[in-house]
C-alpha cells in the first residue's frame, strides 16, 4: 500500500534533493579543477599514468625493481589498459584518467539509481537521493575524479551486485554470465574487490549452493588463467609486484580513525542499512546487497589498517549503505514489510505516516554531515549563511577535516600557482643533466625523461626483503642522477640515507599543499659536481 | 500419469531427471535454512573465540597479554556466535 505524499513530504524531499544537488554542483566544479591541472594532485596518480603509458607500447608494468629502471607498478592492469587508448591520441596527460574515474562514479550512481528503483518497489525520488547521497560522501568526492583505479573498481562491483541480485534468484544464465564478468573486472582493476566476489559467492550459496559452486568453479577458472599468463609473462614479477608486496604494516589508529569517520560522516544511512539487514536476517531473505554490505564494511575496515589504505576502502561499503538505506525507505514509505501478527498494522501505518517526516530529514541531515564546499569568491555568501568557514585551506570547508590518519588530504580546487609551481619542477628537471629520481612521476613525464622507480612500491619490496636495491644506491652514490625531487620520503631507508649522502637540497616548491624538496648532486672536492639547475 | 509425446521430449525428459538424480542439475534446489546459517555462525563464532585465545597459550613467548586488535577480534566472535544461536530456533524458512 502506497500512502498518499502530503504537501510537507514533498516539500522536504524537495530540500533534500536541492542540498544532495548542490553536493553534486561542487562534485563537478572540482573534478572540471582536476581535470585542467597537468601535475600530480593524489600521491601515486603519475605512476598510474606511467602503467597506462607502458601498456599503450603494449608493456607490462611489472619490471625487475633491482635494475634500471627499478620500476614495478602494485596494480592490476584493467583500469590503465582501459585508459591506453587515449595515450595513442593525446600522449601522457592526467585528464582521460580523471575522467574516467569521475565517469566511474557516476555509472556507479546510475547503478545505485536502478537498483533501489527495481528492488525498492519502484520509488524513483528515492532511488535518485540513494545516488545522489552516493556521490555526496566525502570519500566519494575524494577519489571520485582521481586517476586512480580505485572509483572504476567501485564501479566494477556495483555493477556486478546489482546485476547479479536480479539475474541470480531468475537462473537468468546470461544475467549471471555477465556478473561474474564484472566480478573478474573489478578483480583485475583492484585486488580489493576480491571480498566483493567472496560477499556475492556467500550469497549465491546461501539461494542455490550447487548452482553457487558451478559459477565459482567458472569465476576461478577464469580468473586463474588470467592471474597464470600474467605470472609467466613478467617472469614471476606479477605475483611479487601485486601480492607479496602489498602485505604491509598494520596501524591499528588508523583503521580507528577512518571507521569513527565513516560512522560520523555516513551514521544517517547506515543505521537504515542495518535496520534492513536485520530484517532480512530474522523476518525476510538476505539479499545480496546485506550480504555485500556486511563483508565490505567488515573486510574494508580490517583492510584499512594497513600502511597505504585510506578512506577509499570504505567506498564499496557505501555504495551497499546508499542501496540498503533506499531500499529500507522505499519500504517504509510504501509500508511494505512481512512483520509478525503481533505488530498491528496500525503501528506500521503510523510508521509509515512519520516516515514521510523522517525520511526526507535523513536526508537533509545526511547532506549536512558530508558537505565540502569553497568558501570564497561566489561561494562565499552561502558559505556565510551557512556558517561554515575554510577548515582545510582558507577558502575550502570539508565536513570530514583532516585529522584522521590516512584520510586523503586532497578534495581543495586548485590554483594558478599551484601549475606554476608544478611549471618550475619540470623546468628544474629539464634544466638538469641526466635522468631525474622523483616521487611523483608525472614531472618526469612532462619533462620527456624516464620514470625511475617508484618509491612506495620500493618500500615494500623492501619490508618483504624483496628489494636489494644495491644497483640504485650505486647510482645515487655515484651522483648519477641529475636531480631528484622528494614529497613524502617513501623510499626505503637505505636509498634515502645515500640520498642524505650524495645530494643536497637546492630548492623547496610548495604545490598542492605540500613541500616538494628538490635536490641536487653535492660539490665534491675535486669539483666533479653535476650542473644545478638555474633556480631562476 | 504424464504421458510424454515425442521421442524427443522423452529423451529431453530422461537427461533432465538422470542431471538432477546426480546432483548436476537440481530443478528446486533448496537453499541454505535459517537453522543452518545460525549454526555455522554459531561454530564460526564459538571455534574462532577460542582460537583467538589460545593465541597468548600457543604462542608464549608473547608478551602485554590481550591487545586491542585481539579485543576486537574477540568481541566479532562473539557477535557471530550471538546471531548464529539466535538464528537457531527459526528452523527451515530460508536464509
Amino acid at each position: 500500500m502506497t500512502l498518499p505524499r502530503s504537501r510537507i513530504y514533498a516539500l522536504l524531499m524537495s530540500a533534500a534533493t536541492a542540498a544532495l544537488l548542490f553536493s553534486f554542483v561542487v562534485y563537478l566544479i572540482y573534478a572540471a579543477n582536476l581535470l585542467s591541472f597537468p601535475y600530480d594532485y593524489d600521491q601515486g596518480e603519475g605512476f598510474e599514468l606511467h602503467d597506462t603509458v607502458l601498456y599503450s607500447r603494449f608493456q607490462l608494468p611489472y619490471g625487475d625493481t633491482e635494475s634500471y629502471p627499478f620500476y614495478g607498478s602494485i596494480y592490476p592492469p584493467l583500469f590503465h589498459v582501459m585508459a591506453a587508448p587515449f595515450v595513442w591520441f593525446f600522449g601522457p596527460a592526467y585528464w582521460y584518467g580523471r575522467l574516467l574515474g569521475f565517469l566511474g562514479s557516476l555509472l556507479s550512481a546510475a547503478a545505485i539509481y536502478y537498483a533501489v528503483c527495481r528492488d525498492g518497489r519502484g520509488n524513483r525520488w528515492i532511488a535518485l537521493l540513494s545516488a545522489l547521497a552516493f556521490l555526496s560522501s566525502n570519500f566519494v568526492y575524494h577519489i571520485g575524479p582521481l586517476y586512480r583505479q580505485h572509483t572504476m573498481m567501485v564501479t566494477f562491483e556495483t555493477l556486478a551486485v546489482v546485476v547479479l541480485a536480479g539475474a541470480f534468484p531468475r537462473r537468468c544464465k546470461r544475467g549471471i554470465a555477465i556478473g561474474i564478468l564484472f566480478l573478474i573486472c573489478a578483480g583485475y582493476t583492484k585486488q580489493l574487490a576480491a571480498f566483493t566476489a567472496l560477499a556475492a559467492f556467500a550469497w549465491m550459496f546461501l539461494r542455490q549452493p550447487g548452482r553457487a559452486l558451478r559459477c565459482l568453479l567458472v569465476f576461478a577458472l577464469a580468473g586463474a588463467a588470467v592471474f597464470l599468463w600474467l605470472n609467466i609473462a613478467t617472469d614471476g614479477q606479477w605475483w611479487l609486484q601485486t601480492i607479496v608486496a602489498n602485505v604491509n604494516d598494520i596501524i591499528l589508529d588508523q583503521a580507528f580513525g577512518l571507521l569513527i569517520l565513516w560512522v560520523k560522516l555516513h551514521g544517517l544511512l547506515l543505521i537504515p542499512a542495518a535496520l534492513l539487514i536485520i530484517y532480512e536476517l530474522y523476518l525476510d531473505r538476505l539479499s545480496l546487497y546485506s550480504v555485500w554490505f556486511v563483508f565490505s564494511a567488515l573486510l574494508g575496515s580490517i583492510a584499512a589498517s594497513k600502511w597505504g589504505a585510506g578512506d577509499s576502502y570504505f567506498v564499496t561499503s557505501i555504495a551497499a549503505a546508499c542501496i540498503l538505506s533506499g531500499i529500507f525507505f522505499s519500504r517504509i514509505l510504501a509500508n511494505d514489510w512481512r512483520l509478525p501478527r503481533q505488530i498491528g498494522k496500525t503501528t506500521m501505518i503510523k510508521i509509515a505516516n512519520a516516515s514521510l517526516i523522517i525520511v526526507p530529514l535523513l536526508y537533509l541531515g545526511y547532506a549536512r554531515a558530508t558537505l565540502k564546499m569553497p568558501t570564497a569568491g561566489a561561494f562565499a555568501p552561502l558559505a556565510a549563511a551557512l556558517g561554515v568557514e575554510g577548515n582545510v585551506r582558507e577558502d575550502f570547508y570539508d565536513s570530514a577535516t583532516f585529522f584522521v590518519g590516512g584520510y586523503a588530504r586532497i578534495g581543495y580546487l586548485l590554483g594558478a600557482d599551484d601549475r606554476a609551481a608544478g611549471d618550475e619542477i619540470t623546468r628544474l628537471i629539464v634544466a638538469a643533466d641526466g635522468p631525474v629520481l622523483s616521487e611523483e612521476a608525472g614531472f618526469a613525464l612532462a619533462a620527456g625523461r624516464d620514470v625511475v622507480g617508484n618509491p612506495a612500491q620500493l618500500r615494500n619490496l623492501h619490508l618483504a626483503g624483496r628489494f636489494d636495491g644495491s644497483q640504485l644506491i650505486e647510482m645515487i652514490d655515484g651522483g648519477e642522477f641529475g636531480i631528484i625531487v622528494l614529497r613524502a620520503h617513501f623510499y626505503p631507508p637505505p636509498v634515502l640515507h645515500a640520498i642524505a649522502r650524495r645530494y643536497e637540497q637546492t630548492h623547496t616548491i610548495h604545490m598542492n599543499g605540500f613541500d616538494y624538496m628538490i635536490l641536487h648532486p653535492k660539490a665534491l672536492d675535486d669539483g666533479s659536481a653535476r650542473s644545478v639547475g638555474n633556480s631562476g | 500419469m504424464v504421458i510424454i509425446a515425442s521421442a524427443r521430449a522423452r529423451k529431453h525428459f530422461t537427461a533432465r531427471l538422470m542431471l538432477t538424480k546426480l546432483g548436476i542439475m537440481e530443478e528446486h534446489e533448496r537453499g541454505v535454512s535459517k537453522r543452518q546459517l545460525g549454526a555455522f555462525m554459531a561454530l564460526v563464532g564459538i571455534i574462532g573465540f577460542g582460537a583467538i585465545l589460545a593465541i597468548d597459550v600457543v604462542d608464549v613467548g608473547r608478551e602485554g597479554g590481550i591487545g586491542p586488535a585481539q579485543t576486537i577480534a574477540l568481541a566479532l566472535m562473539a557477535v557471530c556466535a550471538i546471531i548464529g544461536l539466535s538464528l537457531i530456533p527459526l528452523g527451515d524458512a530460508p536464509a
